[in-house]
């Protein structure tokens, strides 16, 4: 087999999406959806209920009273706290596995995408766009999905990688293509195809590190991620081995109009966000 | 040895000799190490932006986000602890920038350069630097000696 059907069985060895959540996800984005016949899509996964239970009762929404019911649980969290809990979950196990290519330290791949789920976010807010937050949040989050494939490849071939990152001044997933047959994106793209994503959301993920080449209907999408990536690699967040060997997109910075003290603000935002969902999330934000 | 991790706009200081502090993910923060060598009390600093105009409220709650407010704190909690100024060891790592970042991007350079500002203001020279390109660093300052070290993402470690 040659590296790059090596590269492609692997993705086809990629455990399925969540059913659970995808189908939740489903119920979720109807503007009225039936509680309880969300309660009955969540309620086969045990994992998913203690989870969201245990959310509720957290300490972040200082209940007066312990929730013991499912249904309450989801009225009280409501739909975009529900979602953002789910995808999370099913995203950090999906980036738990062992990562040695991409990490220096361990859960680095899960703060990334985590960091950039929230900034993505906090761009779209601060710019007002108009694109659905479930899309934004569910993009960034896997943007990153296809280090999880490529890891193991990537450790085997570590060095020469780096000798073009560090010579030819070719970013790193520049160096991935070029070494690999195929980099992070495409393969994160082929995985949420696998997982029949929405096209929007396989071209934000196959296009995060040059967006211009994302179809045009769905560019936004993946401008926004882009950028929110690029943000969230220059403040150091889970940046593993490839550092800062990353491209930045200074004309989507023109495009969407933004300036130095824009940026300013935009990281301080995302701090101050991202210490909530940390808090949220029970994971560290330093 | 415990390990003492100072988080992203925070800081931490110390006059523990078992102490080892910590910051992580240096890209475009800079991480700021001072040390007082015969009290043997030693900070550290992580900020994220040069200044804290942009935001008045979050300056107060949060003085380490931010250079202006972050360095005078840091020396200050270190003075309260016995430290003197003419004594102090100052080392600087961060202030890194994504691949050919137009300087809108490079909030690492303009972190940097504040520091530079701040120190020439008061007279404070800098022992010893790891600053800019394209890697991530980890910092750590062993209390007992003062000494640096780094976690370069494409180097590995090395002693500033």
């Amino acid at each position: 087999m040659s590296l790059m059907e090596e590269i492609i069985a692997a993705v086809d060895e990629m455990p399925p999406f969540p059913q659970v959540v995808q189908r939740a996800m489903q119920v979720l984005a109807e503007p009225e959806y039936e509680v309880s016949g969300l309660v009955d899509i969540l309620k086969v996964d045990q994992a998913v209920t203690a989870n969201i239970l245990k959310l509720c009762n957290s300490a972040y929404f200082g209940l007066p009273r312990k929730v013991s019911s499912l249904k309450e649980a989801v009225v009280y969290l409501g739909a975009t706290q529900l979602r953002q809990l789910l995808l999370s979950g099913a995203a950090s196990k999906i980036y738990e596995k062992p990562n040695e290519g991409y990490a220096v330290f361990a859960d680095e791949l899960w703060r990334h995408a985590l960091a950039t789920a929230v900034m993505a976010q906090v761009i779209r807010r601060h710019l007002r766009l108009e694109i659905d937050e479930n899309m934004i949040f569910t993009a960034a989050l896997l943007h990153d999905v296809g280090k999880v494939v490529l890891s193991a490849f990537v450790s085997d071939k570590y060095r020469v990688i780096e000798n073009l990152v560090e010579n030819g001044k070719r970013s790193f997933q520049e160096a991935e293509k070029e070494i690999l047959g195929f980099d992070h994106a495409e393969i994160g793209g082929k995985i949420a195809e696998k997982w029949d994503f929405p096209p929007a959301i396989i071209a934000a993920i196959a296009f995060h590190h040059e967006p211009f080449r994302s179809p045009k209907e769905f560019r936004l999408l993946a401008e926004l991620v882009a950028l929110a990536n690029n943000l969230v690699v220059m403040v150091g967040y889970g940046t593993g081995v490839d550092g800062l060997a990353c491209r930045g997109h200074d004309l989507l910075l023109k495009k969407m109009k933004l300036e130095e003290k824009d940026l300013e603000k935009l990281v301080l935002l995302f701090q101050t966000e991202m210490e909530k969902t940390c808090d949220i999330a029970g994971v560290g934000s330093g | 040895m415990s390990l003492v991790t100072v988080g992203i706009a925070d800081f931490k200081v110390s006059n523990n000799p078992e102490d080892t502090l910590v910051t992580y993910s240096l890209g475009s923060c800079i991480g700021l190490a001072v040390y007082d060598p015969e009290a043997k009390i030693g900070g550290m600093l992580h900020y994220m932006l040069p200044d804290s105009s942009i935001n008045q409220e979050k300056a107060e709650k949060n003085p380490a986000m931010f250079a202006n407010k972050g360095i005078p704190l840091l020396f200050k909690q270190c003075y309260k602890l016995g430290a003197d100024k003419k004594r102090m060891i100052i080392k600087v790592a961060g202030g890194s920038q994504i691949m050919d970042a137009a300087s809108t991007f490079n909030i690492g350079k303009r972190n940097y350069a504040i520091l530079r500002k701040i120190f020439w203001k008061n007279n404070v020279m800098v022992d010893g630097e790891d600053i800019g390109g394209n890697c991530n660093r980890t910092m750590y300052m062993q209390i007992d000696d003062g000494r640096i070290n780094l976690k370069i993402s494409k180097k590995g470690m090395v002693e500033l």
